[in-house]
């Protein structure tokens, strides 16, 4: 059998390139690429930047309130398993919960280098309440047992809402947290694609879905962009500064199709 | 604890196990290998694979569902972290013993009536009750049931199974010595994280030595069947002598698995894993209790 990297998953037939795509194999040579030399989410030889009290201050909350993002999408993608309706997608997921498992990893681990000694009791104290509100609604959805609604909100607006910010922030980033970032946004854009492609079937064969999932939007965009601004204003960006990450976020959404 | 969990986390996960052991492997064998044609060729032998695959599909279904259910009752982010590790490694299990399913030549729309007709029931009252708790999201106890009791079984019929095959089936022993890998790293953790649960929360021990009690009982219910059904020592002679002398099987445990008969290799397998899980037990605090045999 060849390499999965050596043959090229698009010539297979539609259910064998799925089992092909959910694979842990693929994932493996996905990961292997861009993690391989990797040591917690970064290069060792990455310097460490020259920060200001306050702009230490500043990344601290917002690192803190990524946790709380990927503690909620560690725990969605865990209980999404339970209630995954094949084995392709259990498997997937579960690739994603180890992805997202890493990402809570890396990004603690760079609080800690930040001085954090006590990175959980940071995270419960700095986090966003949109976001909490968020994590729970999340969990909600997925003990309902909600397949559809379930996977829209972790794979579509939480992942849509990670990968903005987080491709933004790492335009601007020290070069640590950037390296670090950029390996979540690599991460991100499977699980979108995931959802996407999981999603889109789902909604071919039951149309109707489709305004249940505009109801579940629209409370959770409330509480997405909430968590931005409670986040700005910890952080004190000024108000002109505030519109492109909503804008961001919405453009992720849009071009998946559910705008 | 922080300190212990460190050497379980996804970074060392990364390094240990799909860049480690499993690196250059193809669902968890080497490139190349193939099922031996004994197993294609013997209708009695080819019944005994595929039941035996499917009741290793059906236990790694339920590690599966477990380890990821128990991630949103874990009281840690580093417990979650490492749930996060074992719920992949319970996903590639699922995936490679069931592409041996299809090695063995089950087709892609036959797979769930295949595991439907061989699914021993035993085992599946055994994943329920490990199952029940998970849904209640019962930490304590969904641990114990899974990285004690469920992959303490699974690491020694592993090790059984791969003593067995080690020169009948390498294909197959190389998939087998993967998996009891990452099982040493769940009964590791299992045994680590919860003996500290357990001192915390002394009440909760009654409710879980039950627990593994009714388990162990599905448990021995399971290799009663296996073995008690598996083909007669004759034929599973004559099975090997048509391998040839390299394909003779490895002892374990003292028996020699190409002289010993079903009865025999069932009375080694349920009393190594009893007297495993009574050490594990005790290790954590807590005390084993004898399961009635069926």
């Amino acid at each position: 059998m060849a390499h999965p990297l050596e043959r090229d998953p698009h010539q297979l037939p539609p259910e064998s390139f799925l089992e092909e795509v959910h694979s842990f194999a693929f994932w493996f040579d996905a990961v292997q690429g861009y993690l391989g030399d990797l040591e917690h989410g970064h290069r060792r030889e990455t310097p460490e930047a020259v920060l200001s009290p306050l702009e230490r201050e500043h990344l601290v909350t917002v690192l803190c309130n990524y946790c709380v993002g990927e503690t909620a999408a560690l725990e969605g993608a865990g209980g999404l398993i339970q209630i995954a309706p094949n084995r392709h997608a259990k498997v997937f997921l579960a690739t994603q919960t180890v992805d997202e498992g890493r990402h809570l990893e890396v990004l603690t681990g760079r609080l800690r280098e930040l001085g954090v000694e006590d990175p959980e009791a940071e995270i419960a104290r700095r986090g966003s309440r949109s976001l909490q509100e968020f994590h729970r609604r999340l969990l909600e959805l997925v003990r309902g047992r909600d397949w559809i609604a379930a996977l829209f909100a972790q794979n579509v607006v939480l992942e849509c809402m990670e990968f903005a910010v987080f491709a933004l922030h790492a335009k601007r980033a020290d070069p640590r947290t950037c390296e670090v970032l950029s390996g979540i946004v690599k991460d991100e854009r499977r699980h979108m694609g995931f959802g996407e492609n999981e999603l889109g079937r789902r909604l071919r064969d039951a149309p109707y879905a489709r305004e249940r999932l505009r109801a579940v939007r629209q409370e959770l965009d409330a509480l997405v962009l909430g968590s931005f601004e409670e986040t700005m204003d910890a952080i004190g960006t000024p108000r002109a500064d505030r519109t492109e990450l909503g804008s961001h976020y919405l453009a992720a959404v849009a071009r998946l199709g559910f705008a | 604890m922080a300190d212990f969990l460190s050497a379980y986390s996804i970074q060392y996960w990364l390094e240990s196990a799909p860049q480690g052991y499993l690196e250059g492997t193809e669902f968890g064998h080497l490139p190349g290998e193939e099922e031996p044609k004994l197993l294609q060729g013997d209708p009695l032998i080819h019944e005994q694979a595929l039941r035996t695959t499917v009741q290793l599909v059906v236990g790694e279904r339920c590690a599966l569902s477990a380890s990821s259910g128990l991630i949103n009752a874990a009281p840690d982010e580093a417990s979650k972290r490492f749930l996060a590790t074992q719920t992949l490694d319970e996903a590639r299990h699922v995936e490679v013993f069931t592409q041996r399913l299809y090695d063995l030549g089950v087709q892609k729309g036959e797979l769930e009536d295949v595991i439907r007709r061989y699914a021993n029931p035993n085992l599946v009252k055994f994943a329920e009750v490990l199952l029940e708790k998970v849904d209640k999201k019962d930490f304590v106890a969904g641990v114990v049931g899974q990285n004690i009791v469920l992959e303490g079984m699974a690491f020694n019929v592993f090790e059984l199974m791969h003593a067995a095959n080690q020169n009948l089936n390498p294909k197959f022993a190389h998939t087998l010595s993967g998996t009891i890998a990452d099982e040493r790293r769940h009964v590791g953790f299992g045994e680590n994280r919860i003996g500290s649960l357990i001192r915390e929360n002394p009440h909760r021990k009654g409710d879980i030595e039950r627990m593994q009690k009714e388990m162990s009982y599905w448990m021995l219910a399971t290799f009663a069947d296996s073995f008690r059904s598996a083909p007669a020592r004759e034929e599973m002679a004559r099975a090997r002598a048509q391998a040839g002398p390299a394909a003779a099987p490895s002892s374990w445990h003292g028996v020699d698995l190409g002289k010993a008969d079903p009865e025999e290799m069932e009375h080694v397998l349920a009393d190594t894993v009893l007297a495993d899980f009574k050490k594990r037990l005790g290790r954590i605090g807590l005390e084993y209790q004898s399961p009635a045999r069926p």
